[in-house]
């Protein structure tokens, strides 16, 4: 019998919009011992157990699972003198159970299952790649600082998608996090003098460690509700940030006094010094992104997916909730604080004015265009809001205003595309912009099903 | 410590006030939470279009005040129907983030197309409370028009102040003329009574509507179990669309009540207040109609009494006067970490 012939191992009912077996494998994943244990069982164990002790080989902490492993197996080996007569065919549903698990654990199903990219993806790559290259040959300074700005921008992004996509827990309160990064850093650099690299790294530590007083009631607080405390944190930030003027510079807001210089072989050009940024720049969300990848395929991302998709059973696996939720949120809010750091690199100046509570929403609004639950998403996310942005731009020309009416229209654009095309990807693309790249999944179908805990407010 | 009481009865009438009108914005929440247990983030952004309504019935249209309210609700009610059955009804209720996803971009929509109409300045509004109207006795529990004029200066300062006839000065209060009772050494303002009076009628108008019409009775079954309504007949999507409309409206109603005191209309006028609304419905139970009244009433208590007249008056500390906003926050934040249900709401049991 091959792996792929076993029923679903953790059948919801009442969900046909789940991928078969993808909730288990991320479950499994953290008892690969235990299933391996079952797993080389000869196959005539399968009429085995009542359900009780079927579910209860599942480890309540995965640390120490060892005996209860060996205890299960022996067992399992154990049973098939004591079947009853009239049993096989639910004492075989439940062997199945056990062996769809441990199936689930195998080296060729852990996680998510390998995703084949389309041909958009590589269109996309190559558009991307070029982008990166020719950009800074073919701007000016000024633009070149405005380009960077978009990239460091992915960051922000790719931390909202890690609350929302991948912790489960919506954010509409992200813009907070970038504020705190950069009102940090520029703290750091200017006040206490510090060393550009420590002050970045500082805002967004700072900014990682408001992410975990706030990660801290996400622990209770789910769903819709999170969504409304965390709005409520976005909406009150700016009248208090007015009021704390040694950190966010009040009203008027802080400039920043130190600059960070290239090394005189870089060139001494404006422009060289622009390129120079951009490159450090690039280089820390590429590194960030990188980081991002290998925590969501490791240990910890894994326990990040099960506990969105079903906090109970990862609970029962052995994840830590508490350690779980907290830390996702404060990872999120550190890649937020490290785009406000890099920000005040850029433009060394920053102000409550910078992050009213729609900057938020336009955060949150990016991930969900570009798709939550993918890194890729969040940069194809912040391509198509600048997309947007440049024709709102054009259109913002022609129309002929003033310049301040000009300006204000152009914000006002923003506001006003991303509002539509809320709405409008809610409808036809519910799992974001970065379906249109996935060939295995149905991206049009597929729903919201996956994104966490409106499935326990459903009863 | 400098227990000033003489002055809490002023602290605890503008609460009142302005917890009013945080349980009418309050209520528009929960009518829509009740039904369907969504939040329409969208709330705060529909009730400033209702006002803008208002103002451009009244303002620029001159029409008589109240004619221009009602119809500006007829046409929040109609938005909110339309919203509902556009843009949330194809979404399976259970499922929230899509609605929350529309409610946001709804949210984005509104506050720029306002922006862009009417842009972000303060646009004044006539206040349908501002002095008393000419059949009122002048009584000796009147004030003189002199010290009359006192108040409206003195106010100019308060957070719901009066800021037309402050600004413009002694003569502009003579215009206005007497706008205050004294009761128990506090100025019982007409705009008090009038917002409380408004809220009852409207509160009265909404039970008859819930408890005898049929219209009423279906939307308590929607509300009370979805499914077992559907199977007994009740056209649960139009129902839907009712509670909707009666939401908006609600919204409407606060939104109206609070421009004058704001000074005016401007897109971003429902901001700190859906805060305090939300607050509000929290505390009360986000599922419960009689909660949020009292949830939005005991915010506006708390707001004025604990942060305005025992943080700045009694301890003295000026800067308690920004914390009006976190104290929102944090009780949202308190109430959902401690008693999801709020007060008043039904608890939900999870099964797993």
């Amino acid at each position: 019998m091959s792996d792929d012939n076993w029923p679903s191992p953790m059948p919801r009912p009442g969900d046909d919009d789940e991928t078969p077996g993808a909730d288990a494998s991320v479950f499994a994943a953290f008892a690969p011992p235990h299933d391996a244990a079952i797993a080389a069982l000869p196959d005539d164990t399968t009429a085995a157990e009542s359900p009780e002790e079927a579910t209860a080989t599942a480890p309540p902490e995965d640390d120490d699972f060892g005996p209860e492993l060996a205890e299960a197996a022996l067992s399992v080996r154990s049973a098939p003198q004591g079947v009853p007569a009239g049993g096989p065919q639910t004492a075989s549903g439940v062997g199945n159970r056990v062996r769809g698990l441990a199936s689930a654990g195998g080296a060729d199903r852990v996680v998510s299952p390998r995703r084949r990219s389309g041909p958009l993806s590589w269109i996309g790559a190559v558009l991307l790649a070029v982008w990166l290259v020719a950009m800074p040959l073919a701007s000016s300074v000024t633009e070149l600082r405005q380009n960077t700005q978009i990239v460091v921008m992915v960051l922000a992004v790719l931390g909202v998608n890690i609350a929302t996509g991948y912790g489960g827990m919506i954010s509409l309160g992200h813009g907070v996090f970038v504020a705190v990064g950069a009102f940090g850093a520029a703290y750091a650099v200017d006040d206490l003098a510090l060393p550009w690299v420590v002050s970045i790294i500082a805002g967004a530590a700072f900014a990682g460690a408001i992410g975990a007083l706030v990660g801290l009631p996400a622990l209770r607080i789910k769903g819709i509700h999170l969504a409304l405390v965390t709005l409520g944190l976005a909406i009150v930030f700016q009248p208090l940030a007015k009021r704390v003027p040694t950190f966010s510079g009040g009203v008027s807001g802080r400039a920043v006094g130190a600059e960070l210089v290239p090394p005189s072989w870089f060139g001494t050009t404006r422009w060289a010094e622009g390129l120079y940024r951009y490159v450090i720049c690039l280089a820390v969300v590429g590194l960030a992104m990188w980081l991002t990848h290998n925590i969501i395929k490791s240990r910890p991302g894994r326990a990040m997916r099960a506990v969105r998709d079903n906090d109970t059973a990862a609970a029962v696996y052995g994840v830590n909730l508490v350690a779980s939720r907290v830390s996702t949120f404060a990872a999120s809010a550190t890649l937020a604080g490290l785009a406000g750091a890099l920000g005040i690199v850029l433009v060394p100046f920053t102000s409550q004015e910078s992050y009213p509570f729609q900057e938020s929403l336009v955060l949150y609004a990016t991930a969900v265009l570009g798709g939550l639950g993918s890194i890729w998403g969040s940069v194809l996310g912040v391509a198509i809001r600048e997309v947007f942005s440049a024709i709102g731009g054009f259109l913002g020309d022609v129309s002929g205003l003033g310049p301040l009416g000009e300006f204000l229209r152009l914000l006002d654009e923003e506001q006003f595309v991303f509002g539509v095309l809320l709405v409008a990807l809610t409808f036809v693309f519910p799992r974001g912009l970065i379906g249109m790249f996935n060939r295995s999944k149905p991206w049009l179908r597929y729903g919201w099903s996956r994104i966490a805990e409106s499935k326990s407010l459903q009863n | 410590m400098n227990w000033n009481w003489e002055i809490l009865p002023d602290f605890i009438f503008n609460g009142l006030r302005d917890g009013a009108v945080y349980a009418a914005a309050a209520l528009a929440l929960v009518l829509i939470f009740k039904a369907t247990t969504l939040i329409n983030f969208a709330t705060g952004e529909l009730a400033m279009l209702g006002a803008f309504f208002v103002y451009v019935l009244n303002v620029e249209q001159g029409l008589w005040l109240w004619l221009s309210i009602a119809i500006a609700m007829l046409i929040s009610a109609a938005i909110g129907a339309a919203v509902e059955r556009t843009l949330v009804r194809p979404f399976d209720p259970a499922d929230h983030l899509p609605v929350v996803l529309i409610t946001l971009g709804l949210f984005l929509i509104i506050n720029a197309v306002a922006g862009d109409v009417w842009n972000y300045q303060v646009r004044r509004v006539n206040d349908p409370f501002g002095h008393f109207p000419s059949w009122v006795p002048n009584g000796s529990e009147l004030k003189t028009s002199s010290e009359g004029n006192i108040a409206c200066l003195e106010n100019a300062d308060g957070d719901l102040a009066e800021v037309a006839a402050g600004t413009a000065g002694a003569e502009m209060c003579e215009m206005v003329g007497r706008t205050f009772f004294e009761v128990i050494g506090a100025r019982l303002h007409y705009r008090t009574i009038g917002i409380w009076i408004a809220l009852a009628l409207a509160l009265i108008a909404l039970a008859l509507i819930l408890g005898k019409t049929k219209a009423g009775l279906a939307f308590r079954a929607v509300s009370s179990n979805t499914e077992s309504a559907r199977l007994v007949g009740v056209n649960t999507g139009r129902t839907l669309g009712f509670g909707w409309a009666l939401a908006s409206v609600f919204g409407t109603l606060s939104a109206a009540l609070v421009a004058p005191a704001l000074g005016g209309v401007n897109p971003n006028m429902m901001l700190t207040i859906l805060i305090y609304a939300l607050a509000g419905a929290a505390l009360g139970g986000l599922d419960s109609l009689g909660g949020a009244v009292i949830g939005g009433l005991v915010v506006g208590l708390i707001k004025s009494v604990l942060v305005s007249w025992f943080g700045v008056v009694v301890l003295g500390q000026a800067y308690f006067s920004i914390l009006q906003l976190a104290m929102a926050f944090l009780l949202i934040l308190i109430v959902l970490l401690f008693r999801p249900a709020g007060l008043f709401g039904t608890r939900r049991i999870e099964r797993v």
